[in-house]
């Protein structure tokens, strides 16, 4: 009797597991529908024929969260602004932006995205050089399109990435450029103070290749690991090479301590640091008068409260009516251009009328040329392979009195050795 | 004596030592099996596919921790460094060599052990919080030399990895049964969870027998085991070395499941997570490593989900005065929970599953 | 010469803000014998806490880091009356998990509380600096080494000469055979908690001082203490400063020398000395510079 139970109780058991697994899996000859561009838009993934969602997928509690925050907030203040005024895509699909938290970490990352890429149309927000290499192969598989809120130079050949902003090795080049050319600076000795990892040398390439193409070379390069605690070996260093310029990349954090160290070290180069360097607290801190004589920025688009840049006058606008909490940030800026990128891509693939994941990525290709209104360069889109990103960085000096700390130097500044820099695709 | 059999209690020795005490445990691990493979084939949801998938590897390497830690009584924060040797082994045995599926996975383990074996010594020298620290080091140590080698590891920029995931017919990364075709997180369950159920059988037949018997005695007074003609050199060595292994296996799976790995991820945090995974689940318990695999991994998308009702929580940060989003509030909950759990059941979850076992097998008459 | 000197200060400055930072660890593990991983969740809670008194109450710098240590010291003690009290007995194991589990929550209160921007501390000392020969002194380098010794001072003579210190050394050695003597083990950890959320507090203040700023970044340092501790031993005061100093010079002359002179041990070696240095000395002597060495029993 024992026996027979058992056996039964298998053989049910086996039945529910082959019916379950029957029902998981997908038929394989399923997928050839046929995608030909039709007037009324079929639901997809993400899309329920009236609403578009959206994923952001960024650090929003942990350290990095000082950047994932504000940048989601400018995302956010974005479409709102296109639902609100726009009536929404193609005026007339509201976008709804879904929010995960990564802390930072690739693999909680991948959790994330796996949890909500179901629900999405693309990502409009996948903040981390870790994170996004760590999602983009299923991205590919998935053929979902994202928009990595970095500017690693890796993201302008890839199909599934929709990049924004002239990438790290363009502001270095840029502010070598300008140096050299115009601040005065040629045949000054230049040295790079780097944090020792990929986007540290993502500067560095940008400072090499200026200095191969405008003649001068890198006397000294200084690396730190980030969140190192002491900054004395560094500058001694660079102060025994007795550097006169040193090209910064790193993050607000470590630029503190060792500014700190520079200045009480009596270090005074000409600090130049790549966008993420910065951070508007260094206005009002201690190390502001040192900032102020020694330090440059390179970074994208203008100063905040510059109202004779359109793109600014209008998205003071907007935050005064949908996040008029919202303090000068430069993050925030970058969120909010961001997904006036992926508007743009949006907008694209309702025009071709497929909101499917094959028909978004159909869509990057026929991209065109995209204005920021002067938040950042214009971004030639198209396909992967003749993508041309913004060639120009604006030069920005320390200025507690404005709103952001950063009052600029010069505007847009577009280098020759800027446009010649060419860029690879990523495997 | 056939007759008392049944009554569930256990008469002599040999039968306390058996891997399943009755026909009753028997007939569960085959369900449970069967539930383990219908159980991917009918969830699509790649999200808790994906957790679960997580949660799985993370579960080889807590059993590799626990038979260090639990049932030798060798503390060690090392163990994210063992991770890391198993993914780069993965990323150069599997990805770069394109080794098959078993041979990579052999390479994991053979170099996590081989690393073991020549860091196991200093367990020799070095005790309780010591030792911890010492293995700490090692992590550090790790990071360093993962950043440096870039040849194998890619720089600090990090590397993918492309590990072949076929198993002779069988390719887990893109299955086929039949007509039908299962994702690659469907077949990756499988694959993790059989290698979670080798691992816990490779680890449970260890605990109940000779050497799992010397490394408890290790564990409980290391001096009276080596008077006792235990050698300590051999089962703390050995520890080292069969903890490694599984954890640079669960390594391994981790760069290939993820498909990109960088120096940064094999940190002190990470140690610290298997560390909490133990002991949430259960020091000394194989099966209290999976329950604690499972409940670091997915309690916090628990929270998430049912977070979100709770009122005056916003998802959107900003505002002043004390705000908490919802993402800061679900690492609160875990945290409390963390702390409630442990303040209530300092045992773990083995102890948990343990007690309700016994309510059970005494109803309708437990207290 | 000079360099050599430049790098040292750094390094003993260094060396002081780990010991700090190593004072909480040690006089928690010393009265209760549990690893306190919450150790950088007080740290950042002091350093905030000093913000909130100083910038939101409008007290004077110098005054709100006493209001702060206090304040902090009262939540050190309560989260062991409330939580930690009910783990006494329990596997060390779960109460270090514990501890684990409190500091997500500290993290989480602090950021919700005072954000996540970079805040500055408004500190007196900025970038001020002395200059003696060719060495520049910073004066939050001087502050801190001169609160790293006072602090350490402090733990001598209240463990030598107060009745409630002399209590603790006894509850340490034999908790039993304390109580049984009638020293209330409870006042013991409670005050521990306290004591280790006030040099948490300095800690956290001279962190976040002289243009650094106030981030939650700054309760990493809880890690970077860590070998300190141990090399010191983690029962001993003067340990925990020598094992800082120790420490902090070793970062400092290895990020100093080994670019020039050891460069095929690769970028950010310094981070790693550290612990090089450990495994040495922890294989010379099993027990840390200060430790007390185990009588082990069958």
């Amino acid at each position: 009797m024992k026996r027979n139970n058992r056996v039964r109780l298998l053989a049910v058991l086996g039945v529910l597991a082959l019916v379950a697994a029957a029902c998981g899996g997908t038929k394989k000859d399923s997928s050839s529908s046929t995608t030909t561009a039709k007037k009324t838009l079929s639901p997809g993934p993400g899309f329920d024929g009236t609403t578009i969602h959206v994923g952001v997928i960024t650090p929003l509690t942990g350290p990095v969260a000082v950047i994932g925050n504000p940048l989601t907030s400018g995302t956010e203040t974005w479409f709102k602004y296109i639902n609100e005024e726009k009536g929404g895509i193609g005026g007339k699909y509201k976008v709804v932006v879904d929010k995960e938290d990564s802390q930072y970490k690739p693999d909680l990352g991948v959790q994330a995205y796996n949890k909500i890429k179901a629900n999405e149309v693309v990502f409009a927000q996948l903040l981390g050089t870790p994170v996004t290499k760590a999602v983009l192969q299923q991205l590919r598989a998935d053929q979902i399109v994202a928009a990595p809120a970095s500017l690693d130079a890796d993201w302008v050949r890839d199909k599934n990435l929709l990049p924004v902003g002239g990438p790290y090795e363009i502001q270095m080049i840029n502010a070598a450029d300008y140096l050299v050319n115009e601040g005065g600076f040629k045949g000054k000795t230049m040295c790079t103070m780097i944090q020792d990892d990929a986007y540290g040398q993502s500067g560095q390439r940008g400072v090499d290749f200026a200095a191969k193409d405008l003649g001068f070379t890198v006397k000294t390069t200084a690396k730190y690991a980030a969140g190192n605690p002491d900054f004395t070996a560094q500058i001694q260093q660079l102060k025994s090479s007795a550097c006169e310029v040193v090209f910064l990349v790193g993050t607000p954090s470590d630029t503190a301590k060792l500014m700190g160290t520079a200045a009480q070290l009596q270090f005074v180069p000409q600090w130049v640091g790549q966008s993420p360097t910065w951070t508007g607290a260094f206005a009002k801190s201690p190390l502001a008068p040192y900032l102020q004589a020694h330090f440059m920025l390179a970074a994208e688009g203008t100063e905040w409260g510059d109202t004779s840049v359109k793109g600014m006058a209008d998205m003071l606008d907007r935050i005064q009516k949908y996040t008029p909490s919202q303090q000068p940030d430069i993050y925030f800026v970058f969120g909010y251009y961001q997904a006036r990128a992926v508007t743009a891509l949006l907008e694209k693939a309702v025009e071709l009328g497929d909101l499917s994941r094959a028909g978004v990525l159909a869509a990057v290709d026929k991209m065109q040329k995209t204005s920021f209104d002067g938040l950042t360069g214009d971004y030639e889109y198209g396909p992967p392979g003749t993508r041309n990103p913004p060639r120009q960085t604006t030069i920005y000096k320390v200025d507690p009195a404005k709103p952001g700390g950063l009052a600029k130097v010069k505007y847009e500044y577009t280098s020759a050795s800027a446009k010649k820099y060419e860029f690879k695709s990523l495997p | 004596m056939p007759r008392l059999r049944n009554l569930n209690m256990t008469l002599r020795y040999e039968d306390d030592l058996k891997l399943f005490k009755s026909r009753q445990s028997r007939l569960a691990m085959v369900a449970l099996a069967v539930v383990a493979i219908a159980l991917p084939l009918s969830i699509t949801d790649d999200f808790w596919l994906s957790v679960l998938n997580y949660a799985g590897i993370t579960a080889v390497g807590a059993i590799g921790l626990n038979l260090l830690t639990g049932y030798t009584g060798q503390v060690s924060l090392g163990h994210a460094f063992f991770l890391g040797v198993g993914a780069y082994s993965a990323v150069f045995f599997g990805g770069t060599h394109q080794w098959p599926l078993p041979l990579w996975l052999l390479a994991c383990a053979v170099m996590g052990g081989l690393i073991g074996a020549v860091v196991g010594p200093f367990a020799l020298r070095l005790r309780g919080n010591y030792l911890a620290v010492v293995s700490l080091g090692l992590v550090f140590l790790g990071i360093h030399v993962f950043t440096n080698w870039d040849s194998v590891t890619g720089g600090p920029g990090g590397t993918s990895v492309a590990a072949p995931l076929k198993l002779g017919p069988i390719n887990f990364g893109k299955l086929e049964v039949g007509n039908y075709a299962y994702t690659r997180n469907q077949g990756f369950f499988l694959l993790v969870w059989a290698i979670v159920a080798i691992s816990a059988l490779f680890a449970k037949n260890i605990v109940r027998t000779r050497p799992g018997r010397a490394m408890q005695a290790v564990r409980d007074r290391d001096v009276a085991a080596e008077v006792i003609g235990v050698s300590l050199a051999r089962y703390k060595v050995g520890a080292f070395v069969i903890s490694s292994a599984l954890a640079a296996v669960a390594g391994g799976l981790f760069g290939a499941y993820q498909q990109f790995v960088t120096p940064e991820s094999w940190n002190l945090f990470l140690s610290i997570q298997y560390i909490a995974i133990i002991i949430v689940g259960g020091v000394g318990t194989i099966f209290g490593s999976i329950l604690g695999a499972m409940f670091i991994g997915a309690a916090p998308q628990i929270v998430d989900k049912f977070s979100g009702s709770i009122p005056l929580v916003s998802r959107s940060p900003g505002g002043s005065g004390f705000h908490l989003t919802v993402f800061q509030l679900n690492q609160v909950i875990f945290g409390v929970l963390i702390v409630l759990f442990l303040v209530l059941e300092p045992r773990g979850l083995a102890a948990v599953w343990l007690r309700l076992k016994a309510y059970f097998r005494a109803w309708p008459f437990s207290y | 010469m000079t360099d050599f000197l430049q790098l040292s200060f750094a390094g003993l400055a260094l060396g002081a803000l780990y010991a700090l930072v190593a004072l909480g660890f040690v006089i928690i593990y010393k009265a209760t014998g549990v690893i306190n991983f919450a150790q950088g969740g007080l740290v950042l809670l002091g350093g905030y806490l000093t913000y909130n008194v100083h910038h939101t109450w409008g007290v004077p710098f110098y005054l709100s880091i006493p209001v702060a240590m206090i304040l902090c010291g009262m939540v050190g003690a309560a989260v062991e009356r409330v939580v930690l009290r009910r783990m006494v007995g329990q596997p060390v194991f779960a109460v270090i998990m514990v501890t684990i589990g409190l500091l997500f929550v500290i993290e989480q209160v602090v950021t919700g509380t005072w954000g996540f921007n970079r805040l500055n501390m408004g500190d007196p000392w900025g970038i001020k600096k002395f200059t003696v020969g060719d060495v520049q002194l910073s004066v939050v380098n001087l502050w801190t080494i001169m609160l790293a010794a006072l602090v350490m001072a402090g733990f001598f003579l209240f463990f030598r000469y107060s009745r409630l210190g002399v209590a603790m050394r006894a509850t340490a050695f034999d908790q039993e055979a304390a109580i049984a003597n009638g020293i209330s083990a409870r006042r013991v950890f409670a005050l521990s908690w306290a004591i280790a959320g006030a040099v948490a507090t300095l800690a956290g203040v001279m962190l976040a001082s002289g243009g650094s700023g106030l981030s939650p970044e700054i309760e990493f340092v809880a890690l970077l203490a860590f070998p300190a501790i141990i090399l010191g031993g983690l029962d001993s005061p003067a340990g925990a400063v020598l094992g800082g100093v120790i420490i902090g010079l070793t970062q400092t002359l290895t990020a100093g020398y080994q670019p020039r002179y050891a460069d095929w041990l690769g970028n950010g070696f310094s981070s790693v000395m550290p612990y090089v240095v450990m495994i040495v000395i922890l294989l010379i002597r099993p027990y840390g510079l200060f430790g007390t060495k185990e009588v082990r029993r069958v």
